[in-house]
């Protein structure tokens, strides 16, 4: 789950890639419509739809003779879950410090400016 | 080892802390009072460097403890840079969060900037977080789920219980 997210980071983090991933949103497309719309050279746009599709972002179908190109909705979700997950790491955090911030509030000496808490043991 | 990756989403957060604004910069900036909020359950701080000037250093090591089970011992490095410090109101700081050993392939590079504001109340504490990186082949994992959703749901719980 979270190394496909990771693939899909890297996919998308080229300029390019991210462009054609951004006109798929419209709708799928074939591969000259996306030379067209990028004003890229074909064989730089297979590249790309190449590593798009190894990170299963983009998936091709033949209609008649030309592949349509489209968006996969699963790496997105991949994403949205991942970053969740780092939310969740932060709201914890955050938590935690409300609590030591409670914490400090009954220790002894620490509202005149003292500056030495107990630190923790390891 | 990078890839450049356009962020995916800036992740956003704000709290207010029934404490004066001196006291949320000095859980902060100082090393003994960061390391003892900044680790998830089951886990503890054996590292923390924190050097609040702009070009200083922010340096903490979070480790798993036996609890974690398998991942007893796994260390996850945070190293990075602040840009921004204005005391009592301001921190930024540009970082990158690996998992110890597998750098190469674990790496993220975020920038955080957290802000200070002082109310009747107390301290409304702001923070953004931009994922500006990752590791081509990163085990994201080991970073955020490893230890679990459960653990953390567990620990807010106690907090709340606490309040």
């Amino acid at each position: 789950m979270s190394a496909a997210a990771a693939a899909t980071f890297a996919a998308l983090g080229e300029p390019n890639r991210l462009r054609i991933v951004e006109l798929l949103r419209d709708g799928p497309r074939p591969v000259n419509a996306i030379v067209q719309a990028l004003g890229l050279r074909q064989p730089q746009v297979s590249k790309h739809l190449r590593v798009l599709g190894e990170s299963g972002l983009v998936t091709a179908e033949p209609v008649h003779r030309q592949r349509i190109y489209r968006l996969e909705p699963e790496p997105f979700d991949a994403i949205a879950e991942w970053t969740e997950s780092f939310e969740r790491l932060w709201d914890a955090r955050l938590d935690s410090l409300g609590d030591l911030l409670a914490s400090l509030d009954r220790e002894p000496g620490t509202d005149d400016g003292h500056r030495d808490p107990p630190s923790p043991r390891r | 080892m990078l890839g450049l990756s356009r962020k995916p989403k800036q992740l956003t957060f704000e709290r207010t802390y029934p404490a004066p604004v001196e006291t949320v910069w000095r859980a902060w900036t100082d090393p003994d009072l960061l390391r003892r909020w900044w680790g998830p359950e089951k886990t503890t701080v054996p590292e923390c460097e924190v050097d609040a000037r702009v070009g200083g250093t922010i340096r903490i090591v979070t480790e798993a403890t036996e609890a974690m089970g398998k991942y007893a011992g796994t260390r996850w490095p945070m190293e990075g840079e602040f840009t921004e410090v204005e005391p009592t109101a301001r921190l930024a700081y540009d970082a990158r969060s690996w998992t110890e050993g597998e750098e190469a392939t674990t790496t993220i590079e975020h920038a955080n900037d957290v802000t200070l504001r002082a109310t009747d109340d107390g301290t409304v504490v702001t923070l953004a977080v931009t994922i500006t990186a990752v590791g081509s082949k990163a085990k994201l994992a080991a970073f955020g789920m490893k230890w679990g959703y459960k653990a953390q749901l567990d620990k807010l719980g106690d907090l709340l219980k606490a309040d």
